[in-house]
């Protein structure tokens, strides 16, 4: 039998927040939810659904009202994972007064390194974030990216075991969104974990190897990507954009279902051969062919159907 | 000791840089110099002046940099979310409050020393013309004990804004820091005239029991600032006692040790 080591176990987790006047305000409901070591989570929602609560009682900012949770093998309020795991939080800020290398060496001593040690991975991350030529700066004068690229680098000082990520790639451009992918997904080939928390479906969909879905503070599904993206059993998907309505109604004739999604038609086909003649009658028909293949849904769809459900 | 050292470090640099510090610096240092304007007076009534204006606006001055940072240095680093970086790393919550404290008490100690450097050049600059004041000029000052005299009270001045500023930090764990700066003002005030509440609660001014009783517990329960003022002792040319300066400073440790306690209580349940 193949024992799993668990990253993050929560059972139950659930925190109430005071609002004042013995009034209180849903956070997070009863979230029961495992995480395997060395693999990518993603936690995705709505804003407002519970995701930093979620690493907020996880990191030990807030307290559960109920529940329990274990992280790295020890229950909440216990220090000593701190020294293995990182945290980048939303939009970070620091200390305005210092530039990177100084924040780097501020938050390294914290795990005790120091010395040539302590230079060495200094320069590492900085290289990493692409912040090694700006390193002067004063955080006081950084762009919201460079703040991202900086708090990336801090979470990474101690080289933790676990990371947790709230929208990493917030306020950065295409470029540096692309190479923080590249960091985590090499994170993950180097047996770390991370928890990612985020509403850019579109990016966490190729990032992850598990998701969990948050609506209003509960967990209304969880799975494995392919697991849950998956479609049909036998089914098979063409999009394709410039479709006549003449040629869609026509279409809908032999397909199980059709629809337009932000402009691009989808068809539905209960075999393979259907749906490459449905492609082949679009391609001859002036029609701009997108896809074809087994159904599979993208996260945005499961994302609608399951949040809509709850809401 | 790290992570407090670390915490420490950095909140001084930061606390530095926050002008209306450096105002109340730049204007304290602007009064205690301008004591010069005091020579038309004769020269027993200028060293009282000298002495009342140069070390009153020390510990005036010296308060309200305490409070005014120490209200500002936890709330701050929750609205800028700086706090969240630190208290994820190994650095606890008690580790936290200690360094935000001893970072703002290196910044108040600093403050004080610059404002004692103003006073002491004013003071050595004037002193000389004491020593040869006249029966008619005022008392004749023996000047023997002076410079030591206001090195002590100077020296209380750290303790007492210490405390002070100990206040300011564990209020603003508690209440919103407007309400913390109110807090901490009250019980400065209050704490100056607790040795009146002493003597009104004493049975002879013939107060009710419940008075009695009310006063009593005030004068029991507030630091009794008015023990770090130790001007009056000074202006009659008298030693500062090492055996007052202990009491005082004994006084001082066990509230501030009480203080940073219940603050360490109410903060580790603070949700950040």
């Amino acid at each position: 039998m193949t024992v799993i080591a668990l990253a993050i176990r929560t059972e139950d987790l659930t925190k109430y927040y005071a609002v004042g006047l013995g009034r209180t305000a849903l956070g997070l409901d009863g979230l029961t939810l495992d995480v395997e070591e060395g693999q990518i989570f993603g936690l995705v929602g709505p804003n407002g659904s519970g995701k930093t609560t979620t690493l907020k009682l996880l990191l030990g900012l807030i307290f559960p009202t109920r529940g329990s949770a274990e992280v790295l093998g020890l229950p909440l309020g216990r220090s000593e994972y701190k020294a293995r795991v990182g945290y980048l939080p939303e939009g970070p800020y620091f200390y305005e007064h210092l530039n990177a290398p100084e924040l780097l060496r501020m938050y390294g001593s914290l795990f005790g390194l120091g010395g040539e040690r302590l230079e060495s991975r200094m320069r590492e991350l900085l290289d990493l974030v692409d912040m090694w030529t700006r390193r002067n700066y004063r955080v006081v004068n950084y762009s919201r990216g460079m703040r991202q690229r900086v708090g990336v680098a801090q979470a990474l000082i101690n080289d933790p075991d676990l990371l947790f990520f709230d929208e990493p790639t917030a306020g950065l451009d295409p470029i540096g969104a692309k190479e923080i992918r590249e960091v985590i997904l090499k994170l993950r080939d180097r047996g770390k974990t991370v928890f990612l928390c985020s509403h850019l479906l579109k990016e966490m969909e190729p990032l992850c190897d598990n998701i969990g879905i948050l609506a209003q503070g509960q967990l209304v599904t969880q799975g494995n990507v392919e697991d849950l993206l998956a479609g049909k059993e036998g089914h098979y998907r063409v999009e394709a954009t410039q479709v006549s309505e003449e040629l869609e109604q026509s279409l809908a004739a032999q397909a199980v279902e059709t629809k337009r999604l932000d402009g691009t038609f989808q068809a539905l086909f209960a075999s393979e051969q259907s749906a490459f003649e449905a492609a082949r009658t679009i391609t001859s028909k002036g029609g701009s062919l997108l896809n074809v293949g087994p159904d599979r849904r993208t996260l945005e769809e499961v994302f609608i159907e399951v949040v809509g459900e709850e809401s | 000791m790290r992570p407090i050292y670390r915490v420490a470090k950095a909140t001084f640099h930061e606390a530095w840089r926050r002008r209306f510090l450096n105002g109340i610096l730049v204007f304290a240092i602007l009064i205690i110099g301008s004591s010069w304007v005091f020579t038309y007076l004769s020269p027993g009534a200028e060293l009282k002046m000298l002495i009342d204006v140069g070390l009153g606006s020390i510990r005036f001055f010296g308060m309200l940099i305490a409070i005014f940072l120490g209200v500002r240095l936890i709330p701050e680093e929750i609205e800028k979310r700086t706090i969240y970086t630190l208290l994820t790393k190994p650095v606890t919550r008690a580790q936290f409050l200690l360094g935000k404290f001893f970072g703002g008490l290196a910044t108040v100690i600093s403050n004080v020393l610059l404002m004692g450097v103003a006073f002491y050049v004013v003071f050595a600059i004037k002193a000389p013309q004491f020593r040869q004041m006249t029966p008619e000029e005022g008392p004749a000052y023996s000047m023997e004990f002076m410079y030591a005299n206001v090195a002590k009270a100077i020296f209380l001045s750290f303790f007492e804004l210490a405390l002070v500023l100990g206040i300011a930090v564990v209020a603003s764990v508690v209440f919103s820091w407007i309400l913390a700066a109110i807090f901490s003002f009250f019980v400065y005030f209050v704490g100056q005239m607790s040795g009146f509440f002493g003597h009104l609660a004493d049975p002879k001014h013939g107060a009710g029991p419940l008075a009695r009783y009310v006063l009593g517990t005030v004068y029991r329960i507030i630091p009794h600032f008015e023990k770090f003022d130790v001007r009056e002792a000074i202006l009659t040319d008298v030693p500062v006692a090492w055996a007052h300066i202990g009491t005082v400073v004994g006084m001082g440790a066990v509230y501030l040790t009480l203080v940073m306690l219940m603050g360490y209580l109410f903060f580790s349940q603070r949700e950040v």
